[in-house]
């Protein structure tokens, strides 16, 4: 036993080593790289410095096409083509059929989370710091240890016959894993293959994906298949490349988890873990009263998800409850993050139309591009109002109608209340009539005191005075929920305190939301 | 076509030849995928068609635009099957941290830093800025972190018009960037004039 503990620390040493040494020699591979390119165009050196600076200042005056130009030209001249059309044109029809082969042979296997080393490793690398490990050959290799090998999770269930692959010609526990082993491990496994999930309802479709339920064959845990359809001739939909770009650095117990990604010639594939329901479903379903211990709750997770992304300069844009999944035991997750993006450069504009209308902040629909972590935090004003009154806030059809809708709430804006917004060429064009801010108290009948003002902040015409997920987390509404839980470890879930419980919901109609409360509320269907 | 996905599309380029090999991969097409892959994580969208026209016109200068026959459409769907092998290939790792705003950064602290008269008799800031641009045409921006980029053109630009900033009590760059040294420094600009060499050689 003790010895097995060995190995297997052992054995997580040298995973942990390889992937250092993936990152040291790809940084010292690529000069070779670089020298590769250009063999001959290594010699003249002294001078260096003086014609970098001639040419830096060059290419000031021709600007960015001269780079581009050039750009290709250095790599055309380094390779020598010939420039001729039916030669260049032939290589890339020859490319074509290359580039299946590649598909089919060289598993490179879109292995989903589950590959933590970047796509800057190269492939046969070997740790560092070699940790022999004892040559063994009657040792048992049991599905554990694989599992640690490979860091799947502890449930999953590998299929007939891996196990035997291994014990009869095991070289593969011996030395440190490559990246292209491990790789193609994980595709034995089932990863990244479209039979390891079975395909069960239909549920929803949008513009470009269709969302499967779904059960993966690993670990017998239902999962949601969000089938993109490959457009020919427009290839991966933007919002699916940045969807999966953003979510493969986002781990958070408020985030929705991307399992696996399956690509196959006519779609790809994204699986993601299996939610019940959205908080539009959830809502209807206890009759639009969501508990108010629950309203909070949810609030509370969906600022903690939204802190986190917005910590890693991730806008959401696309707030609203059907975006908001939430299981059983009353987890809330963030999805569909198919508008947001890596927020690089602050004084960014962005394009224009990006959030639904209803949760879409006034300053968005008067046409403002110039906006950041606070387009978000309009929409989780509108959604509290939803949870804790059980209709939308402003259901607007029209920017000029959704416009209306919010300043009869909250009074026509003046100048003292937005500076500025006299001089907003569509504000004025608009010309609304004066109303006076009504109180959101009266609205709100089942909001604390805490709770309005929270709301209120939220509220805020300009999106530099509204409240950030930070601080509306440390808001007093909170405080009943304690201390702790502000400190959670990112992954932990807010239910692993002691403390923190979901309410029943006392209207909930059929619906799986709890056994006990199916059971009590006399009612024996269990749906799925 | 903005610098923004233009600096995209060299990173991704770069990225996959880390992992991919020239030989087995054709760089004009995978140039062209990437180009149309960085239209899309920058938000703003390419059209293949634009895309292959504007290569095709720079590749043969001399020559018809290209035909719209079945060659034309084969060669779209290429670069269109393309992008999806340069997506796993980078494992879908396609937002990019650019040094852009970094030497932004930096330079406004610099100004503010120097008398206006050496400011304003040096193009500094154009001379950073079109290294940094020039700095895409390698690997450069794929080996290190945008900051230790944007600090080293900036080195590179005010020795370059022998601009020296006043002394404190650690270096100007360690203010800025704090895990950056003299080495790293000098290991960039070298491989910065390294590709200015090899250009040179090639014209």
């Amino acid at each position: 036993m003790d010895r097995m503990r060995k190995i297997k620390r052992q054995l997580s040493l040298t995973l942990r080593g390889s992937n250092s040494g993936d990152k040291s020699l790809s940084e010292t591979i690529s000069p070779q790289d670089t020298a590769h390119s250009d063999s001959d165009a290594m010699s003249v050196r002294g001078s260096g410095s003086l014609r970098g600076a001639v040419r830096g200042s060059g290419s000031v005056r021709t600007g960015s096409s001269f780079s581009m130009h050039s750009l290709l030209q250095s790599y055309s001249s380094a390779l020598r083509r010939p420039r001729s059309l039916g030669r260049s044109l032939s290589s890339y029809l020859n490319h074509t059929t290359r580039l299946e082969i590649v598909h089919e042979d060289v598993k490179m296997g879109s292995d989903g989370e589950s590959d933590q080393a970047s796509a800057t490793s190269s492939d046969e690398v070997h740790s560092p710091v070699r940790v022999r490990l004892r040559n063994n050959p009657g040792r048992k290799i049991s599905t554990e240890d694989i599992n640690k090998r490979l860091s799947l999770p502890a449930d999953i269930r590998l299929p007939d016959g891996y196990l035997e692959k291994f014990s009869i010609n095991s070289p593969l526990f011996d030395k440190p894993l490559s990246r292209r082993l491990r790789r193609v491990s994980l595709s034995e496994i089932g990863f990244g293959k479209l039979e390891t999930y079975v395909k069960l309802d239909k549920l929803g479709e949008g513009t470009y994906a269709t969302v499967y339920k779904g059960r993966s064959k690993l670990t017998d845990n239902l999962v949601a298949l969000k089938e993109i359809r490959l457009e020919h001739e427009e290839g991966a939909p933007c919002t699916a490349i940045r969807e999966v770009s953003l979510l493969k650095d986002l781990k958070h117990a408020n985030i929705v988890t991307l399992h696996d990604i399956i690509h196959t010639q006519k779609s790809l594939t994204l699986v993601f873990e299996y939610l019940d329901k959205d908080l539009k479903q959830y809502l209807d379903d206890c009759g639009n009263s969501i508990h108010m211990h629950n309203v909070k709750l949810f609030l509370f997770q969906l600022l903690r998800g939204l802190h986190y992304c917005h910590r890693r300069k991730v806008l959401h844009r696309d707030l609203k409850p059907q975006n908001l999944l939430i299981n059983e035991r009353g987890e809330l997750k963030l999805a569909d993050f198919g508008l947001a993006r890596a927020k690089s450069i602050p004084t960014k504009t962005y394009s224009n139309e990006v959030v639904t209308l209803w949760y879409r902040p006034p300053d968005i629909l008067l046409g403002s591009t110039d906006y950041s972590t606070q387009i978000d935090m309009w929409g989780v004003g509108c959604i509290f109002y939803e949870m804790s009154t059980g209709r939308p806030l402003f259901p607007g059809s029209t920017v000029e109608e959704e416009l209306h809708f919010i300043f009869k709430l909250l009074g026509t804006p003046t100048e003292e209340t937005w500076p500025g917004i006299t001089s907003n060429e569509e504000f004025i064009s608009y010309n609304y009539p004066r109303y006076r801010p009504d109180c959101l108290q009266n609205h709100t009948p089942r909001l604390d005191s805490e709770g309005v003002d929270l709301l209120s902040k939220l509220l805020q015409f300009e999106g530099k005075k509204r409240i950030s997920a930070e601080e509306a987390m440390r808001h007093p509404y909170f405080h009943s929920l304690g201390e702790r839980v502000i400190t959670l470890p990112d992954t932990t879930s807010i239910f692993a305190l002691q403390d923190i419980q979901l309410e029943k919901e006392p209207g909930i109609r059929t619906s799986s939301l709890s056994d006990s409360a199916v059971v009590s509320s006399g009612c024996g269907v269990v749906t799925e | 076509m903005h610098s923004v996905p233009v600096a995209t599309a060299c990173a991704l380029y770069h990225r996959f030849y880390q992992s991919a090999s020239l030989r087995v991969y054709e760089p004009y097409l995978v140039a062209m995928s990437a180009i149309y892959l960085a239209g899309k994580v920058e938000e703003q969208h390419l059209r293949t068609r634009d895309i292959i026209n504007v290569c095709h016109r720079y590749f043969h200068v001399d020559s018809e635009p290209l035909e719209l026959d079945s060659q034309f459409w084969e060669l779209r769907d290429s670069v269109v099957q393309c992008e999806l092998l340069v997506l796993r290939q980078l494992n879908f790792q396609v937002s990019i941290q650019h040094p852009h705003k970094y030497l932004l950064h930096y330079l406004l602290s610099l100004k503010a830093l120097l008398n206006r008269h050496a400011w304003s008799r040096t193009p500094i800031c154009e001379t950073a800025w079109a290294l940094l641009k020039d700095s895409y045409h390698g690997p450069l921006c794929v080996e290190h972190p945008p900051q230790h980029l944007a600090v080293a053109v900036l080195h590179l630009a005010l020795r370059t018009y022998g601009v020296e900033l006043p002394l404190g009590s650690v270096e100007w760059w360690q203010v800025f960037c704090e895990d950056i040294t003299k080495s790293i420094i000098e290991s960039i600009v070298f491989k910065l004039l390294q590709l200015y060499d090899m250009e040179a050689k090639c014209t």
